[in-house]
């Protein structure tokens, strides 16, 4: 078999005794919701309020529940990383002595959603700036202070860029004339003519 | 006078004439009024003759209107219909438009594969950057993804299409 994937440390080891005591009911429900989240960057998957209910729900301690939440999105991620099978991550899982029905229920959550979840992982971009949306508006300049009787065609691009620290998408705005548009299309050809020499 | 008219059309063109006009300050014997007079005028003049565009105009219809105003002299209309039709016209840089927003002076970009990061071993994940610097001088680094560049191309063609309908439209044949 493979090198386990999931190392046999004392919290792991405190984390899976935990799982196994825990209620088999609600757990599928917990997994598939923290798989939902997991691409998330730095947040977290429950509100205040949903962690005092999970904590009624399987008897847990403030820190045990968190405990046996980072360590089942640690799996997951774990899982994300190496891309594994279900059944694969069922066997580590069942290696690290945790009891068959959860195991169980974490290969078929995985089986469920894995996929998405790794396709959402290959989403994330490390790069601060992201393009988020694509506006423009063609206009036909009929005069100007300089200029009398043009009738030129201009193109006004709006691109809506995305900054991480900032909520707020900063528009950038730049103005076409045809050709300079023309040009402009000219290289975003080249770049596709790239990517399809990739595949 | 000629001078006059190569300082005003250096000055259309957005030259600095500081030095000139002193110049010719210095040459003539005309008071600092007259002088301020006589440019602005001519600046004015011509300002608004360089605004239509050539078809408009008429050699000899140009001509005719300014010698209704008194007393212009007959080598300042040459001069005038030289500049206005000749080989002395400004360069359209200093009639050029400048009430626009930003242009896109530089666009440089790249391609990448991102083949593994720290939450995927095999991730194999082409990517885009893009730097757009634009003619206010601001520059603009920013990644794309794939489908968002597929967007941004198809829009752009969007636009040069209807770009092209609307100039071969009749609007625009309209002769004015």
């Amino acid at each position: 078999m493979a090198a386990p994937i999931v190392p046999e440390t004392e919290s792991i080891r405190k984390a899976v005794s935990l799982l196994n005591a825990v209620a088999a009911g609600r757990f599928p429900r917990l997994l598939s919701r923290l798989l939902q989240k997991l691409h998330l960057k730095a947040e977290s998957s429950f509100s205040e309020e949903e962690e005092e209910k999970l904590q009624v729900a399987f008897s847990l301690e403030k820190q045990d529940l968190h405990l046996v939440l980072e360590t089942i999105s640690f799996i997951l991620e774990q899982a994300v990383y190496h891309n594994l099978k279900p059944a694969a991550l069922q066997q580590q899982l069942q290696s690290i002595h945790l009891d068959q029905d959860k195991a169980e229920a974490f290969a078929s959550a995985w089986a469920a959603a894995g996929q998405d979840t790794i396709e959402k992982f290959r989403q994330r971009v490390l790069t601060p700036q992201k393009l988020e949306t694509i506006g423009w508006q063609l206009n036909l300049q009929m005069a100007e202070s300089m200029q009398a009787k043009l009738k030129s065609p201009r193109a006004v691009l709006e691109l809506g860029v995305s900054n991480e620290d900032s909520k707020n998408l900063k528009k950038v705005f730049a103005e076409f004339s045809h050709q300079e548009l023309f040009e402009f299309y000219n290289k975003l050809e080249t770049i596709q003519a790239q990517l399809d020499s990739l595949t | 006078i000629g001078f006059l008219f190569t300082v005003t059309v250096n000055a259309l063109e957005g030259k600095d004439c500081k030095e000139s006009v002193k110049l010719i300050a210095e040459s003539t014997n005309l008071s600092e009024e007259q002088l301020a007079f006589l440019i602005s005028g001519m600046y004015t003049l011509l300002r608004e003759a360089l605004r239509l565009p050539l078809s408009t105009f008429k050699q000899e219809v140009s001509s005719g209107s300014t010698q209704g105003l008194d007393q212009i002299p007959e080598d300042f209309i040459a001069d005038f219909s030289s500049i206005v039709f000749g080989n002395r016209r400004p360069v359209s840089e200093g009639t050029a438009q400048r009430s626009r927003l930003p242009s896109v002076q530089d666009f440089k970009w790249r391609v990448d594969v991102a083949i593994s990061t720290s939450s995927l071993a095999r991730a194999l994940q082409p990517s885009i950057l893009m730097l757009l610097k634009l003619s206010d001088g601001t520059a603009h680094r920013f990644e794309v993804p794939v489908a968002k560049f597929q967007e941004l191309r198809y829009n752009v063609a969007l636009i040069l299409k209807e770009m092209n309908d609307l100039e071969k439209r009749s609007i625009l044949k309209i002769q004015d």
